[in-house]
């Protein structure tokens, strides 16, 4: 027998700063629409809206799929601090 | 020139990226990585922008400190970092080990096309594109 989850429900924030997203979803991944940049250079913006969220990289992008439609552009972030180490590659 | 700011606060120099696919674009959080031979992004990100492993172009195998794991190139419709764009630009597919909370990296794939300068007091990155010395043998 074939156990499958049930889809995560849909659902937008209203706009938050990053501030409050990091504080909303601590580390975690978030799924991000309407993001209101500063400039183009760096991760600053404003305030988006969060379409998706979860422990794993893939979660949100799950979550967020009802929105791909209406919007082009997400950003995929994490909102808790990176860890070390990352390994050394070699191609 | 392009100037891009990272986060002194940060373990690692993080900067912003995006990608564009065949449903959409994904802005990301890349790692700059001058040890990376290739630029990595990670496989759940370029599945989510309707590419598949059957788009690869190779197959690749990473030797890292973890020990080797497989990956796939492939070729994005468009790819922009540090304030400049590249169209079917080519990207290792590969699963950064569980734990490493990024998009992936930024490699020399895309780093060799410019001159470049990381400040690191100042949190900056200044870029621009490489120009070949006249006087070189």
């Amino acid at each position: 027998m074939v156990q499958t989850q049930p889809a995560p429900t849909p659902f937008i924030s209203e706009p938050l700063t990053w501030a409050q997203i990091c504080k909303r979803y601590p580390d975690e991944w978030v799924c991000l629409v309407e993001i209101d940049n500063i400039n183009d250079n760096d991760f600053a913006f404003r305030t988006a809206r969060v379409v998706g969220h979860g422990k794993r990289p893939g979660d949100p992008f799950e979550q967020a799929r009802p929105f791909r439609d209406q919007h082009e552009c997400m950003g995929h972030y994490f909102t808790g601090r990176v860890r070390l180490p990352l390994p050394r590659l070699c191609f | 020139m392009q100037i891009t700011k990272f986060d002194l606060e940060r373990d690692l120099i993080i900067v912003p990226a995006r990608i564009w696919g065949r449903s959409g674009s994904r802005m990301l959080s890349l790692v700059l990585d001058t040890g990376s031979a290739s630029t990595v992004i990670a496989p759940q990100v370029v599945k989510d922008i309707g590419y598949d492993p059957r788009d690869r172009i190779a197959l690749t195998t990473v030797r890292s400190a973890l020990g080797k794991e497989h990956g796939y190139t492939l070729k994005i419709a468009r790819f922009a970092a540090l304030g400049f764009v590249f169209t079917d630009f080519e990207v290792n597919v590969f699963d950064l080990a569980t734990g490493y909370d990024i998009d992936g990296l930024v490699g020399l794939s895309f780093l060799r096309n410019f001159d470049y300068e990381v400040r690191s007091i100042v949190g900056k990155i200044s870029v621009r594109p490489a120009v070949t010395d006249p006087f070189s043998p």
